[in-house]
């Protein structure tokens, strides 16, 4: 290299306006850092304290210690990690059987997928409501069919009886979400190369052998994604639960979000410290949750909510 | 027997789109008719059609406060959070800094956050700044709680924009912020347009900050008012559902015009 | 019109990479039509966006008209680009692309549309200026990334490989629409480019680049007939020129060298005489060697074998094998020879246009040469 290369200043080529970035990114990470990572830090700060509106002090571990002995918390963690569980796997199955009926070219494609898509889009608040109607004991569609096919022992409040009020919940979750998962798989099965499966034909696949060995595996990618996001949004559930049971009866119903919103704004401890502390160790149980997972399934980026 | 097959199919299908929507067509038919008349028969056509529900709904029930509110917080935010996002997505795929991965990364991985982890101290500070119980504290939030979701779909949509492009511009003489104005953001206007219509319909039925954030009746926004009147009205099933097919109503207006850009934004990314 | 000079322009991305142009010193002149040639990663487009503004310049100047520009923004620098992937607005139709430039540099909006008319015309774009880019060809396309640059009437035009999207046909015919630009504005351009027949027949002047390095700069025919180095020499010219290892004997003073078997005798002004013994490079263009006997008095005979023939009509290329020589030797012949591949043959060189290139790979030739500066 020729003489004075020591005194050139290494550049990637790109003038470094560091003005101009930081004038663009400046209000984004202002609000990032007032409305989402300072307030995440005090949670954790909060976990060691006891928070009451005029008076804080520090306890140090003395929440988690409560926590750990803490059984409507771990009937709460329990619920939702089943709730986490079920979901992905109903859904994302149901889903797929619909988008492979979908992708045998049945005529109104278009429609169906439109109409599919609809429940997701409606705020929990509005489903649950619908939801608390078809479930009602007296006049609910589910128990007046029931009842017409002469099967009264089996109709019952089915929110209102522990042992159906989570299955139920489920079940409502995943009504709502089916249809977007159909439409993503559908979108994925569309986009698989022709080729591909026509050579399958050409090697003699039946519809099954061409799904077993061609079609799952090239969309597997997707179904893994779809199950991440689901088991996500379910890890962080409230509204539906809100609006419909409150995590009754007999807490069958509570989760981690509704118990945390309980303890810190219902219950007249007034206290924000341990909530928050049930909060850091959520935080931590979802982070790792999903690490595992996206561990589990080699995929590291383009995950969506 | 191909033909046969394919009837089964569409029965199927058929058969799972009642049950898809049949909630929401028994819940319309439920918002046009009368508590008393739905206590008669619970499943009856509307007859007559009591169209007069709607603005009874919108007038004696404080429906109209709450989806004044709504349109008032849910816009600005997705105002706010489209410009503030675009800015901060169009510097990240274009300009290569030290930490620019690092932040990248670290708002898109606020995405996976549990919401509990924020929503304790933020009724804190809120409450610190005078901005509790306020629109303006929950639209905020709002830009806050979307922001990194808007960066993540803008960033891969910036990304592609081939860096020529921005050359140009400047050899055309536009300044970097003129650039983003009059070349980033207008070329990027289908990517927009889907986190717009996106970020609308979530903040739209927002209710976890919502119900934390505000408690004054005056400034509920539509699911609290919601949850307020079944709250109230138990009982009332016919008003009730009139109050839903109000809430709705922008949703599926948004959902007819943009069905394909919606699904699109919200399927975005999922596909591998 | 403007005169464009490099000082010793160098750009370092990456210390630890070495310098993407390592003191690149060029003078362009008024109304010259420079082009930069080399193959990809040689530094000629870092080059150009050094001049352009795009790039900051890590050391040495640049100056334009006499002004030193380093530290200018490439708005106020008065110059235009035409960029490889033309670089078209896509949300603006034809005719707003080629207002953009100027709506920015306060022209009157009456003059404007004038010029977006005068410059629509002469590149026959007037009934594509309400179309947006996606629905023009790609010539089309072209068409108006050179309006675009034309329109702002700048001192200097750089073109970044701007024909490397078209079809053959559409290249041939746009070479010659920017030639005859060329002529009628009378602009200074610059244009980097790898395909080496829009150099030489554009170029005023070509400058060939490796490594980040100047190799040298002339007119083409000129860099063509007197390459200063082995790189200039195999890149320049199709079939490359034949570059052998060869060693200088001891015979006729020194001016003798031994290709495989065979020892040729080079003239006195292609090369000084050397110490017997010490490795060279001999080359021979494929079209001064013949398969018919010459009788010129420089002319060598040696024997060799046909290894593979491509005939391409007009001419016939004939690659051989020699004695005691790794590397095909190609002779360029008339299109009607005839020729059999593993057939014995002699080839008879015009040893008055052979080059000799020392160790290093520069030329021993001791005829006065335009150098690099």
């Amino acid at each position: 290299m020729a003489e004075g290369a020591e005194t050139r200043v290494a550049d990637d080529g790109l003038r470094r306006p560091w003005g101009t970035i930081l004038a663009f990114l400046l209000p984004a990470l202002t609000l990032y850092v007032a409305l989402t990572a300072y307030p995440a830090v005090r949670t954790f700060w909060n976990s060691f304290h006891i928070v009451l509106p005029r008076r804080e002090e520090f306890v140090g571990l003395a929440n988690y210690v409560e926590l750990a002995g803490d059984d409507i918390f771990w009937r709460a963690v329990s619920n939702t990690l089943v709730w986490a569980c079920a979901s992905p796997v109903i859904e994302v199955s149901i889903a797929l059987l619909l988008a492979l009926a979908l992708y045998a070219k049945v005529p109104g494609a278009r429609f169906f997928r439109v109409a599919w898509f609809t429940p997701v889009l409606m705020s929990y608040i509005v489903v649950g409501i619908l939801w608390l109607w078809i479930y009602n004991y007296d006049w609910g569609p589910i128990n007046v069919a029931l009842r017409a096919l002469g099967l009264d022992h089996l109709a019952r409040p089915w929110l209102g009886d522990p042992d159906t009020a989570l299955p139920a919940l489920i079940f409502v979750a995943s009504w709502m979400w089916v249809g977007f998962n159909m439409v993503v798989l559908l979108a994925a099965l569309h986009s698989l190369p022709r080729e591909v499966i026509e050579a399958a034909e050409l090697d003699n696949c039946g519809w099954g052998g061409k799904l077993i060995f061609v079609i799952l595996p090239l969309v597997s990618a997707t179904l893994l994604n779809l199950v991440v996001l689901s088991f996500i949004g379910k890890m962080k559930i409230f509204d539906l639960v809100w609006i419909t049971t409150k995590g009754n009866p007999l807490w069958s119903t509570e989760t981690v979000s509704t118990y945390v919103y309980k303890r810190a704004f219902e219950w007249t401890t007034f206290d924000l410290g341990y909530p928050s502390t049930i909060a850091a160790v959520w935080f931590v149980i979802v982070l790792a949750a999903v690490l595992g997972l996206t561990r589990l399934f080699k995929l590291r980026e383009k995950l969506e909510y | 027997m191909a033909s046969l097959k394919r009837s089964i199919l569409l029965l199927i299908l058929c058969g799972y789109t009642a049950f898809a929507a049949g909630p929401f067509v028994w819940a319309a038919m439920l918002s046009l008719r009368t508590t008393t008349e739905i206590h008669l028969d619970h499943f009856a056509l509307p007859d007559p059609i009591h169209w007069e529900k709607f603005p009874d709904a919108w007038f004696n029930s404080n429906y109209a406060t709450y989806f004044l509110n709504s349109v008032q917080v849910v816009v600005a935010a997705v105002l706010i959070v489209t410009i503030v996002g675009a800015m901060a997505a169009h510097c990240l795929a274009r300009y290569r800094f030290r930490f620019n991965r690092l932040i990248y990364f670290v708002l898109f991985s606020t995405i996976i956050f549990p919401p509990q982890i924020t929503i304790i101290s933020l009724f804190q500070v809120l409450v610190n700044y005078g901005l509790y119980n306020s629109k303006l504290g929950l639209t905020l939030v709002y830009v806050a709680i979307q922001l990194p979701l808007t960066v993540y779909i803008l960033e891969s949509f910036f990304a592609r924009i081939p860096a020529d492009l921005f050359d140009a511009a400047r050899m055309d003489g536009y300044s970097d912020w003129e650039i983003f104005w009059r070349v980033a953001l207008p070329v990027a206007l289908p990517a927009v347009a889907t986190t717009v219509i996106l970020n609308f319909i979530l903040l739209w039925n927002e209710f976890l900050f919502a119900v934390v954030l505000i408690t004054e009746e005056a400034n509920r926004t539509l699911p609290l008012g919601i949850q307020r009147f079944i709250g109230d009205t138990q009982e009332d099933i016919g008003m009730i559902a009139t109050g839903l097919m109000i809430a709705i109503i922008p949703v599926v207006v948004i959902y007819a015009f943009f069905s394909e850009k919606l699904i699109q934004g919200m399927t975005a990314g999922a596909v591998k | 019109m403007a005169i464009v000079k490099l000082d010793n322009l160098t750009k370092v991305y990456d210390r630890s990479h070495g310098a993407a142009a390592d003191s690149v010193s060029l003078e362009i002149g008024h109304g010259e039509f420079m082009v930069l040639l080399g193959p990809s990663g040689c530094g000629k487009t870092t080059t150009l966006r050094m001049i352009a503004g795009l790039e900051s310049i890590t050391d040495g100047t640049l100056s334009i008209d006499g002004k030193v520009v380093n530290k200018v923004p490439a708005k106020d620098r008065d110059i235009a680009m035409v960029f490889q992937s033309y670089a078209l607005y896509p949300h603006m139709t034809v005719k707003n692309n080629l207002a953009f430039g100027l709506r920015r540099r306060s022209v009157p909006r009456a003059e404007i549309e004038e010029k977006v008319q005068r410059v629509a015309a002469t590149l026959e774009l007037d009934s594509l200026l309400g179309r947006r880019p996606h629905a023009l060809s790609g010539g089309q396309r072209q068409r108006v990334a050179l309006g675009r640059a034309i329109v702002r009437d700048p001192k200097v035009f750089l073109f970044d490989e701007p024909l490397s999207n078209l079809d053959a046909a559409l290249r041939v015919s746009t070479r010659v629409e920017i030639a005859a630009l060329h002529r009628r504005l009378g602009a200074t351009m610059i244009y980097v480019t790898h395909d080496q027949i829009e150099a030489m027949t554009m170029g005023t002047r070509i400058c060939i680049m490796n490594g980040g390095r100047v190799m040298q700069v002339g007119k083409p025919l000129h860099v063509y007939r007197r390459p200063v180095n082995t790189f200039v020499a195999g890149f320049l010219g199709n079939p490359p020129m034949n570059l052998i290892p060869a060693t200088v004997t001891d015979r006729d003073g020194g001016r003798s060298v031994r290709v495989g078997e065979a020892v040729l005798r080079v003239p006195e002004k292609r090369a000084p005489a050397s110490m017997p013994g010490s490795p060279v490079t001999f080359g021979i263009r494929a079209e001064h060697v013949a398969l018919t006997a010459q009788t010129g008095e420089d002319t060598a005979e040696i024997a060799g074998e046909v290894v593979q023939v491509e005939s391409l009509g007009a001419e016939t290329i004939v690659m051989t094998r020699l004695a005691g020589v790794e590397n095909n030797f190609v002779a360029r012949v008339a299109g009607d020879a005839d020729v059999t591949v593993g057939e014995r043959c002699r080839l008879f060189l015009d040893l008055s246009e052979t080059h000799l290139f020392d160790a290093q790979g520069q030329s021993m030739s001791t005829e006065p040469n335009e150098r690099t500066a």
